[in-house]
């Protein structure tokens, strides 16, 4: 018997079947590439987005600098967490103190939770006493796809040479207790300080946690 | 363990509610705060399958969580965003509460990101142990407070405190209104796989291959793997799964965080197949190591090393038991006639080789012809018959006689003895090759495994040259001390010690023997074990008489021959019988494994009125092998069977069966599983049970007959 005729018997008698399964949502339409999305440890994608203010701010501009994303959507409970505990806001505070370029990024499409206008943003900054550089209006999701930004709060740091040296949740406490904001190890703030004395990050990868980006 | 463990405690309770009517089960639906104020979205309830708690006993409750439509809960692994609800638990002290057992989940597209979890309703289950001290009489209230997050687009962390109050007693019913949901919740937890599983990861991808062979790949409707860690997969991208004879392969993207796939990847396979009630879900708990345990998904090795490692595994069997003293016994006649011409000795090497080849050969060929007629068989299938067991153990048998000196076989068998050169010498020696064959079949040497697994994923002429180079192998130390003459003088000079070596060399042998009697104890219980003894103790008396006679005068010896012959030919004909003997009396090393079905058995036990589970099943149909594990193999159904003297016969329909196939169709099938309970009369119709079975569901249908 040669290895043919048996091999087709076989198939014949078993079957062979190939299904893909995926969900709708990701075949119907193309899914966002995060194959092709950043990755830590590789030079952070350039992006160019709108500001509060209508003025585009790209961030290839704040080469030499540490950069921070922010990724948030203000009715998120775990939004909330950070910043009813003013935890957010007084990291913004100390790191920005530092020459760190802090951006806020808001990726709802229109008519999702979390979705502002530029003055509504505004507004949040000022009644929260938030301390970003700037707020980018990303409500396409182009950014947010770029960057595989799944949840909010969704954090990334890039370093001064333009590298994502971590991306992931902002602490270790995937909760919405505000309790839980004290004693959390702020994984920001732990590569933030890895960078400043030029170690590699520790942990610089983890699985962000909150609410999904109300992407369109 | 404790699913069975859960299903038994739930069995007591359906039986002991056929007597005692239960006190309803007070649960008072704990409120659900909502932080923002509007209604919550998930009504939560603290169920027990059991209406009271027994001292030092064990208890399932389960969190019931009644989801508002459109919101979902989260999953163990919440996907790409979520979180997975928690209890904190409060219990009287002494108590102790177990992980959350988690029922599969659902896919949750959300957008272009993936969330895993649960919609409508879905109860946690938690295992909690009461302290052996609780009074009797008394009651305990069991509280916690549980946190979750729902999600519609947008979500809300909800709580509610939890509260149980349950009297102390004996083990009572379940609250009829709980019970059917603990039981929907322990049916959805994810089995442990039965299939070995590996993983393998590019840098894009990762790929889980499950050995799942001969699965009916147009039955399923629908795979997807779950992983339970976040960072493995991407969870959204699409999963290509292919079903073919080796099993099931799914490719995924991988996921974000570095080097989580190189260690190796747990999570909940869900395989939806079609049946002919519609379609049903069956999840695996699934470990899949990147070192692999499935041969089939190994990346191929070289035929080089496949050859090698037969020939190295050839060469170990020589030290076999059974082995040994077959070649021992040839090195001694070498030794005692290593004086003899160069070329004889050589003739004989290649005539034993010539055996060993040739019955390697036609061995590995009937292999190779009944896989490709679709049996599953692996080596050592020969093993599988009784007959084939038995018919060793005679032969191995008298061989050791023969060694003991109680039978001399002679010159032809296991020497090269006086006819040194002369034709039936070499016959002889091709013999004696394919004896050692036959006996190195039961002794599978370590290297043996992956060559022969190699060997029959292979076309049939690599197949055949992996099989022949372990019969090199094997052949390999004869031969070499036959055509070197320099291995030769080595050996120790002839002498008695020869005869007192052969003798000891018997003793591995009967040992073989004594282990081939337990196969087929194994496989025919203890009515064929005892046929198999009475073959072996005529073929002893045989071997005596023939040998006490050989100096007697010819009419004697000729009478002791005939005697002789007529026992050989009594063992011969116990040992078909033997092979037949009734299996049911067989011990079954798994649970409840039943005798084949045939209609004709059937009617028979029916005729007597004995009360029949018949499980039509397959090899293929994942279903039945779900339900074969969590249910019809487990020690509390085997316990039943044996309570209300019920025959469990298997029909296997995992080849076509037309018998099978007519008696499906009676019962309006046209497929397994089906699960039919006769009662002890013909009277009543027998009973059909549902595809899904637990072992409550088989106990329940037993205590109605």
């Amino acid at each position: 018997m040669s290895d043919s005729v048996s091999r087709r018997r076989f198939l014949a008698h078993t079957g062979a079947a190939v299904l893909v399964t995926g969900a709708s949502a990701t075949l119907g339409r193309p899914r966002p590439s995060w194959a092709a999305a950043a990755k830590v440890g590789e030079p952070a994608p350039g992006f160019t987005s709108t500001a509060t203010s209508g003025s585009p701010v790209s961030l290839g501009s704040y080469k030499g600098k540490i950069v921070i994303l922010e990724w948030t959507n203000h009715d998120c409970p775990y939004v909330r967490k950070h910043y009813e505990t003013g935890n957010m806001q007084s990291l913004q505070r100390e790191v920005t103190g530092q020459g760190v370029v802090w951006l806020t990024l808001i990726s709802s499409s229109p008519g999702t939770q979390g979705h502002v206008t530029p003055a509504q943003a505004d507004e949040l900054t000022s009644t929260r006493k938030a301390a970003p550089t700037a707020v980018l209006l990303d409500e396409k999701g182009v950014v947010g796809r770029m960057y595989g930004a799944t949840n909010t709060p969704h954090m990334y740091v890039v370093d001064k040479t333009g590298l994502l040296v971590y991306a992931g949740a902002i602490d270790d406490r995937p909760t919405t207790r505000r309790a839980d904001v004290q004693g959390a190890n702020n994984y920001v703030r732990a590569a933030l300080e890895a960078v400043v004395a030029g170690q590699p990050v520790k942990t610089p990868v983890t699985r962000a946690y909150g609410c999904t980006v109300k992407y369109s | 363990m404790a699913i069975r463990l859960l299903a038994v405690s739930l069995h007591l309770c359906i039986l002991s509610g056929i007597f005692l009517a239960g006190p309803a089960l007070a649960v008072s639906p704990p409120r659900a705060k909502a932080p923002t104020g509007s209604t919550p979205k998930v009504s939560v309830a603290l169920i027990s399958e059991s209406a009271a708690v027994e001292p030092g006993g064990m208890l399932w409750v389960g969190l019931r969580q009644r989801i508002a439509p459109g919101w979902h809960t989260y999953w163990l692994n919440p996907g790409d965003s979520g979180e997975p609800p928690t209890i904190e638990w409060a219990l009287p002290p002494g108590w102790s509460a177990g992980p959350i057992v988690w029922p599969q989940p659902e896919r949750l597209p959300v957008g272009p990101l993936m969330s895993y979890g649960y919609t409508n309703e879905v109860v946690l289950l938690t295992r909690l142990t009461a302290p052996a001290d609780v009074q009797a009489g008394t009651s305990t209230a069991l509280r916690g407070r549980a946190s979750w997050l729902v999600c519609e687009k947008i979500c809300i962390p909800e709580e509610a405190d939890l509260a149980l109050t349950l009297p102390v007693g004996g083990v009572k019913p379940a609250t009829a209104a709980t019970a059917p949901a603990i039981e929907r919740a322990r049916r959805a937890v994810p089995a442990p796989s039965p299939w070995p599983t590996s993983l393998r990861a590019t840098a894009d991808t990762v790929t889980v291959s499950v050995a799942a062979p001969r699965l009916a790949a147009d039955r399923i409707a629908d795979v997807w793997f779950f992983p339970s860690r976040w960072g493995v997969i991407d969870h959204a991208a699409p999963q290509a799964v292919t079903i073919d004879e080796r099993g099931i392969t799914l490719r995924t993207a991988r996921g974000p965080l570095p080097a989580a796939a190189e260690s190796g990847v747990d999570g909940v396979l869900v395989i939806r197949e079609r049946l002919d009630q519609g379609t049903v879900s069956q999840a695996f708990e699934i470990r899949a190591s990147t070192e692999g345990a499935a041969a089939g998904s190994r990346p191929p090795f070289a035929l080089a090393t496949a050859v090698g490692l037969a020939l190295a595994g050839g060469l170990m069997l020589n030290l076999m038991p059974c082995v040994l003293p077959v070649l021992s016994v040839k090195a001694i006649a070498l030794v005692g006639h290593a004086e003899a011409p160069t070329a004889v000795l050589r003739r004989h090497g290649l005539s034993y080789t010539g055996g060993v080849l040739a019955s390697f050969g036609a061995l590995a060929g009937a292999l190779i012809v009944l896989r490709a007629g679709g049996a599953e068989i692996g080596w050592g299938f020969q093993l599988q018959s009784p007959l084939v067991v038995g018919g060793l153990a005679y032969v191995l048998f008298a061989l050791a006689l023969s060694l003991s000196g109680v039978l001399v076989i002679g010159s032809r068998l296991t020497g090269l003895g006086k006819g040194l050169a002369s034709r039936p010498g070499y016959a002889g020696s091709f013999f004696a090759g394919a004896l050692a064959t036959v006996a190195a079949t039961p002794c599978t040497a370590p290297f043996m495994g992956v060559a022969i697994g190699y060997a029959l994923t292979q076309p049939p002429t690599t197949a055949l040259l992996v099989f022949e180079a372990l019969g090199l192998g094997l052949a390999l130390p004869f031969l070499a001390l036959s055509l070197i003459p320099g291995w030769r003088r080595r050996l120790p000079k002839p002498g008695p010690w020869m005869e007192r070596l052969k003798q000891a060399l018997a003793f591995p042998l009967y040992g073989s023997v004594a282990w081939l009697v337990w196969v087929v104890g194994r496989q025919v219980g203890p009515d064929g074990v005892a046929l198999v003894l009475a073959g072996l103790l005529l073929i002893g008396f045989a071997a005596w008489i023939h040998h006490g006679t050989r100096a007697a005068a010819p009419r004697w010896r000729r009478a002791a021959t005939t005697v002789a012959l007529a026992c050989v030919a009594v063992a011969i004909a116990l040992a078909p019988l033997a092979a037949s003997s009734p299996s049911s009396s067989a011990p079954s090393p798994t649970g409840a494994r039943g005798e084949p079905f045939t209609p004709k058995r059937l009617a028979e036990l029916r005729a007597q009125g004995t009360p029949v589970f018949v499980n039509f099943t397959a090899a293929w149909c994942i279903t039945c092998l779900v339900n074969e594990r969590v249910a019809l193999h487990s020690p509390a159904v085997a316990e039943a069977f044996a309570r209300k003297g019920v025959v469990y016969l298997e029909a296997d329909w995992t080849r076509k069966s037309p018998e099978i196939a007519a008696v499906l169709q009676s019962f309006g099938r046209s497929g397994v599983p089906l699960y039919v309970v006769y009662g002890r009369t013909a009277v009543l119709a027998p009973r059909v049970l549902p595809q899904i079975l637990s072992e409550g569901v088989i106990i329940e249908a037993l205590e109605m007959i």
